[in-house]
């Protein structure tokens, strides 16, 4: 692709002789924000490290900006990273913290005095100039960590799991955060997340992995909407998984018949998507859970458990009552097998 | 209550024995008497004052010092670097080495000090003096590399990372950014080294030779020839410095973490 600002290629990552990441092409155009995601173990975080030069490769090659960097130290490949721990320097202050990178770069002291400013007033903590990061909340330094990074003015500026430090009202203020940065700076960032819904609400495009494979690449519409894979249909909420032949479905614990026909291959659904109450199918509360707006059910049937979620005024169904429920065309996901 | 009171005893008692030697050098020390007695008979300050006078504890005292000071920087100029390996890179026998490197603290000190004199000393012809900072600084190492790893492992190796990926070289970041955060570590082992040099008698007993003797060993023989109190003075005043050192230092960098 042409308009590769960061181009993977054939990249392959591994621990000792552990492969992690056999084989591995991503092109990331430049002003992009693109989210790693995956669940633990998935290379995600050893593609990340990769990237940064912190790791080296096993094969193929990463190139940046038309430059291949493959073998270029991690000290001159110009990519910023804000660490999960945010690894802030805990001698340092936190104007010193941003000045590090600037006074290896041997820039004159006024500039390295104004960037500092600019790059703590970015993050909105020219106020706390002379904290130590041990004096700071965690926000806090997620935030001081952001600016380190991006005073450096970095081709790529990594992220590894920026959120999940952060409490759920800080989470939605440092996401706001990051968009705005990126807006401003139209800086390339990739982040690392095992969290959908942070990648569904930060990322320009989606990098779903699985074993050091990507299973799925496009946009938060098309991974949420249009799974292509059982395990991102999973992954994105469609817990409800079964393979479908003709129209007899298939479970874990056994077969039903379904009344429309499907393609080959799986049939799911999002809790959400079914109907109890009344249907074909019939079960046994298992479960049941209130979440606010809705009302969570577990429940026993042939095919083996079925999740489902109905709103809450509803009235509500006992544990170990038996229920009828009904899994409909519209909502129904259809998977091809390859 | 029989429980407190028990407790009580016990802490008394071992008070006693830890504390009550100092007490009696003290005191023995500032006897008037000739010779080394206990109760003191008559009080005088005679014997401090002499202390300073005798040369042989002059000289003696110098070179106990230097051993403490250079033996113990260049223990540690050997052992923050391998402290750093064992802890930041996955080392072939990384344990066997630790277990090596701590022998000298389990192994007698008058092994180790047989073993120099016997295969290094006498067939390398090495001067005294240098045996005996060569033994120092053997002796130390374990302390230094044990203290400083302690203090390396309570400290996050992302950090030097995040120095790299902001232009430092590997190197520059142990410096900038590991040696800073560790500095409290290196001087608890600086210190912990020191006293440990400075009152070591095994090793130092093989390799003294004539004229060149550490304090300790030197007060050794000064008792065998003279029996007067001086030596307890000068014992009493030695105490005194280690417990002035370690105090600071628990004072300033809460010294037992380390040690």
């Amino acid at each position: 692709m042409s308009d590769a600002f960061v181009s993977l290629q054939n990249l392959s990552l591994a621990y000792g002789k552990t492969v992690v990441v056999p084989d591995l092409n991503l092109d990331i155009r430049k002003g992009e924000l693109i989210a790693l995601l995956g669940p633990s173990g998935c290379g995600k975080t050893t593609t990340m490290r990769a990237i940064a030069g912190l790791m080296s490769l096993h094969g193929g090659s990463i190139s940046i900006d038309g430059i291949d960097m493959s073998r270029t130290p991690a000290n001159k490949r110009g990519i910023g990273l804000v660490f999960q721990s945010y690894a802030l320097f805990p001698h340092l202050n936190a104007f010193e913290n941003v000045a590090f990178g600037l006074r290896l770069k041997k820039l004159p002291k006024s500039e390295i005095a104004s960037g500092v400013e600019a790059g703590l007033n970015t993050v909105g903590l020219s106020h706390l100039a002379d904290r130590k990061p041990a004096e700071m909340s965690g926000g806090q330094q997620q935030r001081l960590s952001l600016a380190r990074s991006l005073v450096m003015q970095p081709k790529v500026l990594l992220l590894d799991e920026p959120l999940s430090n952060l409490d759920a009202r800080l989470r939605l203020e440092m996401r706001t955060e990051l968009q705005r940065v990126q807006r401003d700076t139209g800086i390339t960032m990739v982040f690392v997340t095992h969290d959908q819904s942070e990648a569904l609400a930060l990322a320009d495009r989606i990098v779903l992995m699985k074993d050091g494979l990507i299973e799925q690449l496009g946009t938060p519409d098309d991974l949420y909407n249009r799974p292509e894979t059982a395990f991102a249909a999973d992954f994105f909420g469609f817990e409800n998984i079964f393979n479908v032949s003709g129209s007899i479905i298939t479970g874990p614990q056994g077969s039903a018949p379904i009344n429309f026909k499907a393609v080959d291959g799986h049939l799911a659904w999002r809790p959400g998507a079914i109907k109890i109450g009344n249907g074909s199918h019939q079960g046994t509360v298992r479960g049941v859970a209130f979440a606010g707006e809705q009302r969570e059910y577990v429940i026993d049937c042939q095919l083996g458990q079925i999740k489902a979620s109905v709103s809450a005024d509803e009235p509500a169904h006992e544990i170990g009552t038996s229920i009828a429920f009904d899994l409909p065309k519209a909502g129904a996901l259809s998977i091809l097998v390859t | 209550m029989t429980s407190t009171w028990t407790s009580r005893i016990i802490i008394g008692l071992t008070l006693t024995f830890l504390i009550g030697p100092f007490f009696i050098i003290i005191a023995a020390g500032l006897s008037a008497g000739d010779f080394l007695a206990f109760p003191p008979e008559g009080l005088t300050l005679k014997w401090y004052i002499k202390v300073f006078e005798v040369e042989s504890f002059r000289d003696s005292f110098a070179l106990s010092m230097f051993l403490a000071v250079f033996g113990t920087i260049a223990a540690l100029m050997l052992g923050v670097p391998a402290a750093y390996a064992l802890s930041r890179y996955k080392i072939p026998y990384g344990e066997t080495i630790k277990t090596v490197v701590a022998a000298p603290i389990i192994v007698p000190g008058i092994i180790v000090g047989l073993a120099l004199l016997r295969y290094l000393v006498v067939p390398l012809s090495f001067t005294i003096t240098l045996a005996l900072f060569l033994a120092h600084t053997a002796l130390v190492l374990p302390y230094a590399v044990r203290v400083v790893s302690s203090s390396l492992n309570n400290l996050r190796s992302d950090m030097e990372e995040a120095a790299v990926l902001l232009g430092c070289s590997r190197i520059g970041a142990f410096f900038r950014v590991v040696l800073p955060n560790i500095q409290s570590g290196v001087l608890a082992a600086f210190i912990l080294g020191f006293v440990t040099s400075f009152n070591q008698v095994p090793v130092s007993l093989f390799l003294s030779g004539p004229g060149v003797r550490t304090l300790p060993i030197d007060m050794l023989s000064y008792m065998e020839i003279t029996y007067d109190p001086s030596v307890a003075a000068l014992s009493a005043l030695l105490a005194f410095m280690s417990v002035v050192i370690v105090f600071v230092a628990e004072k300033f960098l809460g010294f037992s973490r380390y040690v």
